[in-house]
């Protein structure tokens, strides 16, 4: 799992270079020459093709680009890291989260490593950040680890012709849940919390606005900071006549969150829907125990899927690392399933982008996550499940209970619905409560 | 003319050579991470200014280094003016900030200024990560434009002229300011406040003008790395940018104006590098740091200054 | 009722302050070494104590474990480092922050990125019923140790013998000296016992914050929110600071949400316009 096997090869061909030839120097040569080609059937060099991946390594978000490494490179490892007859070359770089690091960091990849496109991608600065890049330099870039911010792959300024992303996007778990919630539990009142920074607005107002069109109504809105130990007063602070509590906390905060909210009592009396599966998160599972059961969830992932496709992903990845995955494994596995199948597309030529871009936006394919396509903005259409957590052969795991598919980002509306609400969803806290705001239109 | 003006125009015309030539010797990526290196020297030298010179130490740095991008990018991205106006406003803008924060900070002294300077920073930082309908809060604001002097600075070699231009101006201007009677009382001021003060100067005021200036400067790195980016975000605000900031001068050397700016240079080429070769890079990172306090305590200058005493003696 | 569950809450987390600004502060008080690395005194203690925890199952070792351990790591960090550059505050920071770096990797590598919480004790593990509401009972145990600990230190400080040389060495290091008291020693195990108290602070924290990558630097900033208002090499400011911090936090979040992110820095600013030196701060 490392990334210095690059390196050693470009050592071993440069150190060999440099001596006169000889025998001793020519076999060493030969062999490395052979490792780099793969299997005898291609000995003809093709050029390999570099696919740069910049992911959080260190920091707050380095569970999450781990994993979607491991799931990345299980992919790439399963077809033989070929594709069209190009060696795929990984070249790996830490972002650590930091959008001024990652520009940095693509700016390596492209210019000094020869990069020809760039994926990977976990938060939503760095998402932004590189896509200015990406757009500016051309390169393609295929958002694989999360980088959920809706406004990329939407028409208006951020757009970006050399993207796509195949991981999902802020509003779908949230428009999802909200349908769930008013049509298949009848919740018509509820609380929301959710944490104080761009992403946890735009998530839980989505969730509120599409509830709010159905008819529901959230009769309260609060929004701790992100780092938030102490949960204590917002949830003292919990209307109970609600019909339930809808959230969205990141992290650690997410960890904190799911105790406290059983602790201080709340879990007994109210039910609690998890938009994104946050707290619920697989590796927080373990650690909540009891007090994470019957928590509802939305997103794009569980790992308790019954389909072949999935089933035979789970058990090779927890073979692999011990432990169940997040949806961050399968992200990275579709992604680099995409880029291969788009590699395959256009014959592993990648001079023209604009027929690179129109195949990556053409992939379809059964995935671990459910069946994956690409809208005409580049976004993925894939499903969204409403998970419970439940014990399954004496652990606990999120298990889907509502299926929904063929999501699209704009769902359950088209592009012109999305794009005609008169408030962006960032702007929106502090008026969630306010229906007639909340779906106002221009 | 005498040696020592010789010696200089000589060491003037082979950095002009140097400079001229980079964009000549090495990959547009390498150069790139040279306007990098620029931009924090520039960065490291404005807090070497009041660190170095009077002694102040500041952990809130970065919100001067901060505001100057944001004001650039707000005025940019938001209000649609050309750079004409949002590159002097910037500067107008940190400036401002230096001196409300300095004015509030500097009756504190040692360990109470450092947590001082911190505390006011974090307070512009959370109204960067906070007020999302102004600044779009933790995602930041991409699309920055660089300036248009009619020869394009999107090329890495437009813009690292550009960089070499504005950085040699304001280090030429720092080293003025710091040979001149001005920062002779500062260093005097560093020494012993009792005695300045008992020569009739008026200490606090020197030091406010001198916090002042520090945040112009920062204000114009943060600007430059606005462009260098086309971006910005909360991060240039946050106390781990302070914190580099204060590690990049110690490293090279405070009090010395080249220290520093060698510091900055060698720290961000450092964690660029080795950040690609290891993923334990923080750990290396760590290491250097604790052996460069081991074996040079006084910065990367100061062990440049025994090896040449010691080569000086028999 | 629900005002007693905000106060409550509130002591609890300033006791959990109290724990984390304790070293750091008395630390300084004696040795003048703002200690960058104590973040990472309460991340590794925490780590080391969900290690014993999940090995043994008792939280109790899972605590002794992780003060003895931590309590090693700062002695010999102060002998074999720190001690060479007493009073030389410049290369004290980086030696502290390069520390903080290592430390701070180490954890990573060992551990994992994703956010651990240590499990509470079985006794301690169920919530109080009050009125409408229910309260952990851990909680309530966090209250307990933070004022035992207060008391401990109090007594400590100023009742043993060790304590009086602590007093005096705070007042003033060279007559210190001069009366013979041994102030090498006396610096070794001031500040083995700040580290201790940070990783005691981190093992207690787990259960209910978590430990994650970026822990030490939050609880550094943190800590140094409550020295600030507390005042530096004061261990009174130190509680006192934890507890109107912890408060002020709390009601802050509860009756002004929408400046949730400011509850901890405003008062921070405003004390110290006030006071500078912060409410026990010398000088």
């Amino acid at each position: 799992m490392t990334k210095s096997g690059k390196r050693k090869f470009d050592g071993a061909a440069a150190r060999n270079t440099k001596r006169r030839p000889s025998f001793r120097t020519i076999l060493p040569a030969l062999a490395a020459a052979a490792l780099a080609l793969g299997s005898p059937a291609s000995v003809q060099a093709a050029d390999p093709i570099k696919i740069g991946i910049l992911l959080p390594l260190s920091g707050v978000f380095a569970a999450n680009g781990q994993e979607a490494l491991v799931g990345m490179k299980m992919y790439f490892d399963e077809i033989g890291n070929e594709a069209a007859g190009h060696k795929l070359e990984l070249i790996i770089e830490d972002e650590q989260g930091k959008p001024d690091v990652a520009v940095t960091k693509a700016r390596k990849l492209v210019e000094r490593d020869g990069a020809q496109m760039l994926t990977g991608i976990v938060s939503s600065g760095v998402a932004l950040a590189v896509s200015a890049f990406s757009k500016e330099s051309k390169v393609p870039m295929i958002i694989a680890a999360d980088g959920g911010v809706t406004e990329l792959t939407v028409p208006g300024p951020l757009t970006n012709p050399y993207l796509v992303r195949t991981s999902q996007n802020g509003r779908t778990p949230s428009a999802v849940g909200a349908d769930w919630a008013y049509k298949k539990q009848g919740w018509r009142k509820v609380s929301v919390i959710a944490s104080d920074y761009a992403g946890g607005v735009d998530t839980i107002a989505e969730f509120v606005r599409n509830f709010c069109t159905l008819g529901g109504k959230a009769v309260q809105e609060q929004f701790p900071p992100l780092g938030t130990s102490d949960f204590g007063p917002f949830l003292t602070n919990v209307d109970r006549s609600v019909d339930a509590v809808v959230i969205f906390e990141p992290g650690a905060d997410g960890l904190r969150f799911g105790q406290q909210y059983s602790e201080l009592g709340l879990k007994a009396k109210l039910p609690l829907l998890d938009v994104y599966g946050q707290t619920v998160y697989e590796p927080n599972l373990p650690q909540l125990g009891d007090a994470a059961l019957g928590v509802f969830s939305s997103l794009h992932y569980a790992a308790m899927i019954k389909t072949p496709e999935n089933e035979r992903f789970v058990a090779a990845f927890r073979k692999l690392t011990g432990k169940m995955p997040s949806d961050n494994g399968p992200d990275g596995y579709v992604g680099a399933h995409a880029i291969a199948d788009a590699i395959k597309a256009v014959d592993g030529h990648l001079d023209d982008t604009m027929k690179f871009m129109a195949a990556l936006k053409a992939v379809k394919f059964p995935s671990p996550k459910g069946d994956i396509a690409l809208d005409s903005y580049g976004q993925v259409i894939q499903s969204i499940y409403i998970r419970k957590v439940e014990k399954v052969g004496g652990e606990n795991a999120n298990v889907p209970v509502a299926d929904y598919h063929n999501i699209d980002q704009f769902w359950p509306g088209t592009v012109a619905d999305y794009q005609s609400y008169e408030y962006k969803t960032t702007a929106l806290k502090g008026s969630m409560t306010d229906c007639a705001k909340m779906t106002a239109r221009n | 003319m005498s040696a020592r003006s010789r010696n200089a125009i000589a060491l003037a015309a082979a950095i002009l050579v140097v400079v001229l030539a980079l964009p000549h010797l090495l990959k547009p990526y390498y150069l790139g991470l040279t306007s990098k290196m620029l931009i924090f020297a520039l960065f490291a030298m404005s807090l070497d200014l009041i660190l170095g010179y009077v002694g102040l130490a500041s952990l809130g740095h970065a919100a001067f280094f901060g505001v100057g991008a944001y004001t650039a990018g707000l005025l940019l991205l938001r209000a649609g003016v050309g750079n004409a106006i949002a590159f002097p406003a910037a500067l107008v803008a940190s400036t401002a900030i230096g001196a409300g924060i300095g004015l509030l900070a500097l009756r504190a002294r040692g360990s109470y200024l450092l947590m001082i300077t911190f505390a006011l920073a974090q307070v512009v930082w959370s109204i960067a990560f906070g007020w999302r309908s102004l600044t779009n809060g933790d995602d930041g604001m991409p699309g920055i434009p660089r300036p248009n002097f009619g020869w394009s600075l999107d090329n890495t070699t437009g813009f690292f002229y550009f960089v070499v231009i504005v950085v040699a101006i304001a280090a030429l201007l720092l080293a003025m300011m710091v040979r001149s009677p001005f920062g002779l009382a500062l260093r005097g001021i560093r020494e012993s406040e009792s005695r300045m003060q008992a020569l009739g100067y008026n200490i606090w005021r020197y030091k406010f003008v001198a916090f002042v200036l520090a945040s112009s400067f920062a204000g114009l790195a943060g600007v430059l790395y606005a462009y260098y980016n086309h971006f910005v975000g909360p991060e240039y605000l946050s106390v781990i940018q302070s914190a580099e900031a204060l590690i990049m001068v110690i490293l090279g050397g405070a009090g010395t104006l080249i220290g520093p700016a060698i510091g900055a240079a060698v720290i961000v080429f450092l964690e660029d590098f080795i950040s690609s070769m290891s993923e334990r890079w923080t750990l290396i990172l760590g290491v250097i740091y604790v052996l460069v306090v081991l074996f040079a305590p006084r910065g990367l200058i100061g062990l440049f200054d025994d090896f040449r005493t010691r080569r000086a003696r028999p | 009722m629900i005002w007693v569950i905000h106060t409550l809450n509130g002591i609890s987390f300033g006791m959990l302050l109290f724990l984390m600004a304790a070293g750091l502060s008395l630390i300084y008080g004696l040795m003048k070494i703002l200690n960058l690395t104590h973040g990472s005194y309460y991340l590794v203690g925490g780590y080391i104590g969900l290690t014993v925890m999940r090995l043994t199952g008792s939280f109790l070792l899972a605590i002794v474990a992780a003060i003895f351990v931590v309590a090693l790591i700062g002695a010999a960090m102060e002998r074999f480092f720190l001690r060479r550059f007493h009073l030389d505050e410049l290369p004290q920071t980086l030696l502290t922050f390069g520390f903080l770096l290592i430390f701070g990797d180490l954890c990573l590598w060992i551990w994992g990125g994703d956010p651990i919480m240590i499990p509470k004790p079985s006794i301690l593990a169920q919530s109080v019923p009050l009125g409408d509401y229910v309260f952990p009972l851990y909680r309530l145990f966090l209250i307990a140790v933070g004022l035992v600990v207060a008391a401990g230190l109090w007594w400590f400080q100023q009742r043993t013998r060790f304590g009086t040389m602590l007093r005096a060495g705070v007042d003033d290091v060279e007559i210190a000296r001069a009366l013979g008291i041994n102030v090498s020693l006396l610096f070794t195990l001031i500040f083995a016992l700040g580290a201790t108290l940070a990783a005691l602070g981190g093992v207690l924290a787990a259960p209910i914050l978590s430990l994650y990558p970026g822990a030490d630097f939050e609880v550094l900033i943190l800590a140094f929110v409550v020295v600030i208002v507390g005042g530096l090499g004061s261990l009174r400011g130190a509680l006192v600071g934890g507890l109107l911090i912890g408060l002020l936090d709390n009601f802050g979040k509860a009756f002004f949400p929408q400046f949730a992110l400011f509850t901890v820095f405003v008062p921070m600013a405003f004390i110290l316009s006030i006071r500078p030196t912060g409410l026990f701060g010398s000088r």
